[in-house]
């Protein structure tokens, strides 16, 4: 076991909401030729079958005003071009743009799904990975949208969802699987989830409502950070909504969702790292990992590989594609990831389908697969899908560096 | 102080003013919640202490956040007194069940034998959509 690992207390994720890696990252490829980002050259055809290139041109609000698809039919389009159903069909990424142009964007307005960031431009997201971690390999769960995608981090699976519904019991004949809050505190571990405020709450009060001691709001994880009280497993929610503070003032939706200010979400990300990074003790036991919950139906150029079936199907009145039975065998989009501990080497790239002789392929059930594997004795309780997840904690290394080399962001 | 050391990296400013607006039309994402919220009023919160309020009419972010924090508020209120009511259930319950016992069996026999489990308390769950 590495000191990193020997010394690890905290396990801290945020999760983001909605971009994919390629938008976000792809533009740090140019300056770190590991990084699986864009050469610049990839595109997608429009309508009218013409190329459309990728373009370093997204803007932080305005022009994703049109919420992109991505539910579980939008997805397919995008990621198979428009193929029909068939085993014979590959990915090829090739319908983001057709996918969009339906949507009432116009012909041009369904180019900005192409955009992405030059790294300068969200500096906080950007200068972590590249200080860091960043996964070349993370895919969201499902080809599909936020609430079954962020099951899969609570619970491991989204027992046989691939839509928006919340209400996550198992289908007939399968056992309820407790969610990872639920595992930690049956052995005497601490876990809760952060949400915001009320305002913007979260959803899986839906699912845990009957246990009040899971969640907190975002100031008392800034406390909790501060006095070291923070518990083994936190996961942090941003802000959902632009809403007025309960003390006046407004307070900016942080989740990055389109058409939320990116750079608000920046803003977050950065301050949730220093609330970590100001206290010693924390900073030196704590690994946090910041990923987002799937694409959003931006454009991401890596093919969303096959993955191990999580037990369930999900029918194709399910799916909403005539004669498509999904067996939760694919994985979603691309998402970026980034693991920020002092005991991970700077500049760290963790290969992924770019180089299949090393590829490790993540997605969001390597989340509880991680913290399962670090803090809990009865490891065998989660889906096929998290037992085989690839958990990351072993990018800790050895050596802790030194402050002189680990940023603080001016806030 | 080593933190001192640290090399600073700034953020990007904006303008906070022109970003806010509190009257964007809700996302899919805040529509699957407010609908979430509102099936989770009508399962588990007693007629007296839902909020009357029609989720159709909540079309902004402000309104919508209104609601969810309202809601929010209430489930973790009655979250609160369920696990009140169930600690203080399962300390009253095998009291219960051994006045019955002792009813029913002989004296001796229930008095050595150990108070059962508290009986459960009865939770409402949500049907799949």
């Amino acid at each position: 076991m590495s000191q990193g690992l020997e010394n690890l207390k905290h396990i801290v994720v945020l999760m983001m909401e909605n971009r994919s890696f390629d938008h976000m990252l792809g533009g740090l490829k140019k300056k770190y030729p590991k990084i699986n980002g864009l050469d610049g050259n990839e595109s997608n055809p429009d309508i009218h079958g013409n190329a459309v290139k990728v373009s370093p041109n997204a803007a932080y609000r305005g022009q994703l005003s049109h919420d992109p698809d991505h539910h579980f039919p939008g997805v397919d389009l995008q990621i198979f071009g428009g193929a029909a159903p068939s085993p014979r069909r590959v990915p090829n990424m090739q319908g983001f743009v057709k996918s969009y142009a339906t949507q009432g964007t116009g012909d041009r307005g369904s180019h900005a799904i192409m955009a992405y960031f030059p790294p300068e431009r969200i500096p906080a997201l950007t200068t972590l990975a590249t200080e860091y971690a960043v996964f070349n390999g993370w895919f969201s769960s499902i080809p599909g949208p936020t609430i079954c995608n962020r099951a899969f981090a609570h619970y491991g699976t989204s027992f046989g969802n691939v839509d928006m519904n919340l209400f996550l019991f198992p289908a007939s004949g399968k056992a309820k699987i407790p969610s990872i809050y639920e595992r930690m505190k049956n052995e005497g571990h601490t876990a809760k989830l952060y949400y915001y405020d009320k305002p913007s709450s979260t959803m899986e009060i839906v699912n845990l409502v009957r246990d009040e001691s899971f969640f907190a709001t975002y100031d008392q994880f800034a406390a909790d950070c501060k006095s070291g009280n923070l518990p083994e497993y936190s996961f942090v929610e941003p802000n959902y909504s632009d809403h007025p503070g309960a003390g006046g003032g407004q307070l900016l939706a942080t989740d990055q969702h389109p058409d939320h200010h990116v750079l608000a979400g920046d803003r977050f990300i950065a301050t949730t790292y220093n609330h970590i990074r100001r206290n010693p003790d924390l900073w030196k036991s704590t690994a946090l990992l910041i990923v987002y919950d799937e694409h959003g139906g931006l454009y991401d150029h890596v093919e969303p590989p096959a993955c191990t079936p999580d037990g369930f199907v999900a029918s194709s009145a399910a799916t909403g594609i005539p004669g498509l039975d999904f067996k939760f065998d694919r994985l979603g989009i691309r998402v970026p990831a980034v693991l920020v501990s002092p005991y991970i080497a700077k500049g760290t790239v963790v290969p992924g389908t770019e180089d299949p002789a090393k590829q490790r392929i993540f997605e969001h059930a390597s989340i509880p697969a991680t913290v399962t594997k670090k803090f809990l004795v009865n490891g065998d309780t989660g889906t096929p899908r998290e037992q085989s997840a690839e958990t990351f904690l072993d990018l800790l290394g050895d050596t802790m560096r030194p402050d002189k080399d680990c940023v603080l962001f001016n806030l | 102080m080593a933190l001192e050391d640290a090399p600073k990296v700034d953020i990007l400013p904006f303008d906070e003013e022109e970003a806010y607006d509190h009257d964007r039309p809700i996302s899919s994402l805040i529509r699957t919640q407010l609908l979430h919220l509102h099936t989770m009023e009508n399962l588990v919160l007693p007629l007296e202490q839902r909020t009357d309020i029609n989720i159709n009419d909540l079309h902004t972010e402000r309104l919508a956040s209104e609601y969810i924090h309202k809601v929010t508020d209430l489930l973790h209120r009655h979250g609160r007194t369920s696990r009140q009511k169930a600690a203080a259930g399962a300390k009253s319950k095998p009291k219960k069940k051994l006045v019955k016992k002792a009813l029913k069996k002989p004296a001796k026999k229930a008095a050595t034998k150990a108070p059962g489990k508290p009986k459960p308390v009865a939770k409402k769950r949500a049907s799949r959509r």
